[in-house]
């Protein structure tokens, strides 16, 4: 499987804060890959670096095989990236800086089929490009960055919580946008959010970032065995004392007139006869959500790090799983 | 190339309107000059007279240039091309800031540095911006000249001159902008340094060579560390020297050579200077809209300030400077005394009022920058969350008009404090020293008309407050601080209210114009207040 972008062991250092801390993140060609983290864990550094406007203290980047801040001009030519946080020129239309933007990207844009797919992307997101940028809302900055994005084919596309800001319906369409550009022309998508039901659906894999280094990652499937599938039914008068007993369950509660533990994903159906011959009513299976992945790393925001950040040789530890990277 | 040229007409599209309102209005400017210097000191004789008074009583050359003769071509250059050279020169460091600085500021930088235009285009972009504008500031000013009836060959040479200090500064305003992490702060020095440059050379003039007849002047060294003062030896229409003008365009490409090592460097919307972190809890005093208002301005308000010291300080080291040149000159002595003492004022106080009138404009310009936080602050949506707490929109408005107020005394009170010490040090005991601290007082009035207006514009119009207001301070300043040395009609330059600033002589000050503007600028204020009251409170 090629491999679109690697870094290894990066490092970035503002003064003394460290925002990334020896990362090394891999994507291969044709994956959506999500990059979960919460603020401030160096989801955007990363970024920044990938596309060469920031250069690592230390470690190094590859992207499609280029050196992002000596290749930086071919290397855009064949990326397309939404910034985390869009502006636009007061005096200038949103459809100005949309074809600026294109211009700049590929300065032979086919005009015919530009300015069709320019209207199309217009369309599919309610964007009207014929205001001044100052007069846009949020959301609507947002949507210029996505259509500049969109509207030419590339081989890699680096998006930084590019749905900040839209509403559901503008989720949806933007969720399909992406799905078609890497089924179409088989392009790699590096996904940054926090928004984890938008890295659910889209993504096949999924690197999660905590204070500038990957702490976990895998395919969605792969972390879900991880997790526990939550399920809960009617209390009744169900003798849970069977259930106790299962060594796949954990943490059985009894509250508000509901039962409810968690259940090792890989071994639901193993806890289900016994559910059956219980006979329990109001039966819900919770199946395990990135949610809970990312609470388990996170939950306990004033934890130390991990113990791995204590050996500073850069030979950072990453948790493989079972199935991970297959 | 392809991004470059594509980034060079975006800049066009952007300022298409702001370098056409530059480039005529320097022309015009010198066309002008001509017009007018030539209706008013009609023949060399009269001429002579008036750079013979000059340079006996060199204060005026502050604000003037350095005279090389009495034909009226090169009585122009000698009247307005300091001007117009500190015009070209805030034109260039706002077009650079514009297109560098504040572009990484809002992030829109990283939109474009993410596409194949990469980290050098925007430069080259920049500079070829400023290469096509500042030719246009050159061909505008040399055909203003000519048609105003000038030696073709010398108005050239004048019309260059103007450019190329022009571009000096678009070197200056890029280096700025990779020192500062803000377009504000980049702005801030760099128009600071077009300011000294305007300064050093008024400094090199006033206390050059003169030759024997009075009417020529050779400029001291500190006019051959100024840009502008390198424009002035090109010696237009006398000399048409052409190699000077190699200094300023050497200073761009240090300038620009130094851009490019720290842009090879650095990330994009990085600066040298690190933004400071922040504090983690506000100060107590920070409670209310007047405490907000401070806390936004006082890093300009403290520029201004030091500006205003800068200049006080000058008044009294180029007292003592001049006095020594004077007394040298017996002939010249003569002179003076005999039309100094005729006016009941002495040479201090000459200089003094000259040089209060440029920090009058310092204390304007910072009030009015006051008066446009307001706009800003409601562009960036940052007024919104203020205005919808406990603070009603007559409240937020007149916070920064009461800051405005203060700032203005502020600056008014460094310059005179400067004045008060450099003169004490000087030796001067003159009743000048004391005048400096009424001298102060009387440019209040003017300046505070400066924050009454663009107060009205912004309530009625906000859409115009940033560009009306500066335009405002433009026009007053060319119309009473330049209006009597251009010859303008005195019904013109009674529009400015610099104009009306009252003058402290020493038979008195009269003071009447300043009620006037007093209550002008109340009444202002007033219908300010009271319209804001029927105001949105927007963005667009």
């Amino acid at each position: 499987m090629d491999t679109v972008i690697q870094t290894v062991d990066l490092h970035k250092n503002f003064g003394r804060v460290k925002a990334l801390d020896g990362l090394d993140l891999e994507v291969h060609k044709g994956e959506i890959h999500g990059f979960l983290g919460p603020n401030g864990a160096g989801k955007t550094t990363t970024l920044r670096i990938l596309l060469g406007l920031a250069r690592p203290s230390s470690g190094s980047a590859s992207v499609l095989g280029l050196h992002p801040w000596a290749d930086a001009v071919e290397l855009h030519r064949r990326v397309a990236s939404i910034p985390g946080d869009v502006s636009l020129w007061p005096n200038l239309s949103g459809g100005e800086a949309i074809d600026l933007l294109s211009r700049l990207r590929d300065g032979a844009v086919d005009q015919a089929t530009y300015r069709e797919r320019k209207r199309h992307l217009c369309e599919l997101f309610d964007f009207d490009p014929g205001k001044k940028g100052r007069a846009y809302s949020k959301g609507n900055r947002q949507k210029v960055a996505l259509i500049s994005a969109l509207v030419m084919d590339a081989e890699l596309y680096l998006l930084d919580e590019p749905t900040s800001g839209l509403d559901p319906l503008m989720e949806a369409v933007f969720t399909r946008e992406i799905r078609r550009i890497v089924h179409e022309n088989g392009a790699t998508v590096l996904l940054s959010s926090h928004i984890l039901s938008e890295v659910e659906q889209l993504a096949d894999r999924v690197s999660i970032i905590r204070a500038g280094r990957i702490v976990d990652g895998g395919t969605l499937d792969a972390l879900r065995h991880l997790t526990r599938t939550e399920i809960s039914f009617a209390q009744d008068s169900v003798d849970t004392h069977a259930l106790d007993t299962l060594s796949q369950v954990h943490d059985l509660t009894v509250a508000d007139g509901r039962v409810k533990f968690g259940a090792d994903s890989d071994r639901v159906h193993e806890v289900l006869p016994l559910l059956g011959s219980l006979g329990v009513k109001g039966l819900l299976v919770a199946p395990p959500s990135l949610e809970e992945l990312f609470l388990r790393h996170y939950g306990d925001t004033v934890a130390p790090p991990a113990p791995q950040v204590a050996d500073d040789g850069g030979t950072h530890h990453r948790r493989h799983r079972a199935g991970a990277g297959a | 190339m392809g991004a470059l040229w594509i980034l060079y007409r975006q800049r066009l599209r952007r300022d298409r309107w702001q370098v056409i309102v530059w480039v005529l209005s320097i022309g015009a400017l010198a066309l002008f000059a001509v017009a007018a210097i030539a209706k008013t000191f009609g023949d060399d004789a009269t001429r002579a007279q008036v750079l013979q008074l000059a340079t006996a009583a060199p204060a005026i050359l502050v604000l003037r240039g350095l005279p090389r003769g009495p034909a009226l071509d090169s009585f122009t250059f000698f009247e307005i091309f300091s001007f117009l050279g500190v015009l070209a020169g805030l034109m260039n460091t706002f077009m650079a800031v514009r297109h560098t600085r504040a572009e990484e500021e809002s992030g829109r930088a990283e939109l474009i540095s993410a596409t194949a235009a990469g980290r050098w285009a925007p430069l080259g972009a920049t500079v070829l911006h400023g290469i096509v504008a500042n030719a246009l500031v050159a061909v505008a000013t040399a055909l203003g000249f000519m048609a105003g009836g000038l030696d073709p060959a010398g108005s050239l040479v004048a019309g260059f001159a103007t450019g190329a200090v022009g571009f000096a500064f678009l070197g200056v305003g890029l280096l700025a902008s990779e020192f500062f992490s803000t377009s504000r702060g980049a702005n801030g020095i760099s128009s600071a340094l077009v300011m000294l440059a305007y300064l050093l050379r008024g400094f090199g003039d006033a206390t050059g060579q003169v030759s024997p007849d009075g009417t020529t002047m050779t400029a001291a060294w500190p006019s051959w560390i100024s840009p502008i003062g390198w424009g002035q030896q090109t010696f237009a229409y006398t000399g048409n020297r052409w190699w000077p003008l190699l200094l300023p365009l050497a200073l761009w490409a240090v300038c620009t050579a130094v851009v490019v090592a720290l842009m090879a460097r650095r990330d994009v919307g990085a600066s040298v200077l690190a933004g400071r972190s922040g504090r983690a809890d506000a100060r107590p005093w920070l409670r209310g809209s007047f405490s907000l208002a401070l806390r936004l301005q006082q890093g300009a308000i403290m520029g201004w300030c030091i500006g205003g010291l800068a200049t006080g300080l000058l008044t009294g080291s180029l007292g003592s400077a001049i006095q020594s040149s004077i007394t040298s000159n017996p002939q010249i002595t003569a002179v003076l005394r005999g039309m100094i003492e005729a006016q009941g004022t002495s040479m201090t106080q000459l200089l003094v009022a000259a040089l209060f009138e440029v920090a009058g404009i310092l204390a304007a310009a910072c009030g009015l920058q006051a008066v446009l936080r307001l706009r800003q602050e409601e562009v960036a949506g940052t007024a919104e969350p203020v205005v919808s707490e406990s603070v009603g929109r007559i409240r937020w408005l007149g916070s920064f008009l009461g800051l405005g107020t203060v700032s203005v005394v502020l600056v008014m009170a460094f310059t005179a404090l400067g004045a008060w010490v450099s003169l004490v040090a000087s030796g001067d005991t003159s009743n000048a020293v004391g005048d400096v601290w009424q001298t102060a007082v009387d440019q209040l009035p003017a300046a505070l008309i400066y924050l009454a207006l663009p107060a009205a514009v912004f309530v009625v119009w906000p859409r115009a407050t940033i560009p009306a207001g500066w335009a405002l301070l433009g026009v007053g300043v060319v119309l009473g601080i330049y209006g009597g040395m251009l010859g303008l009609d005195q019904t013109l330059r009674d529009l400015s209210p610099f104009t009306h600033s009252p003058v402290t002589t020493s038979t008195g000050t009269d003071w009447s114009g300043g009620f006037w503007m007093l209550g002008i600028a109340a009444v202002i204020t007033a219908f300010s207040l009271v319209a804001v009251r029927r105001r949105e409170v927007g963005t667009a």
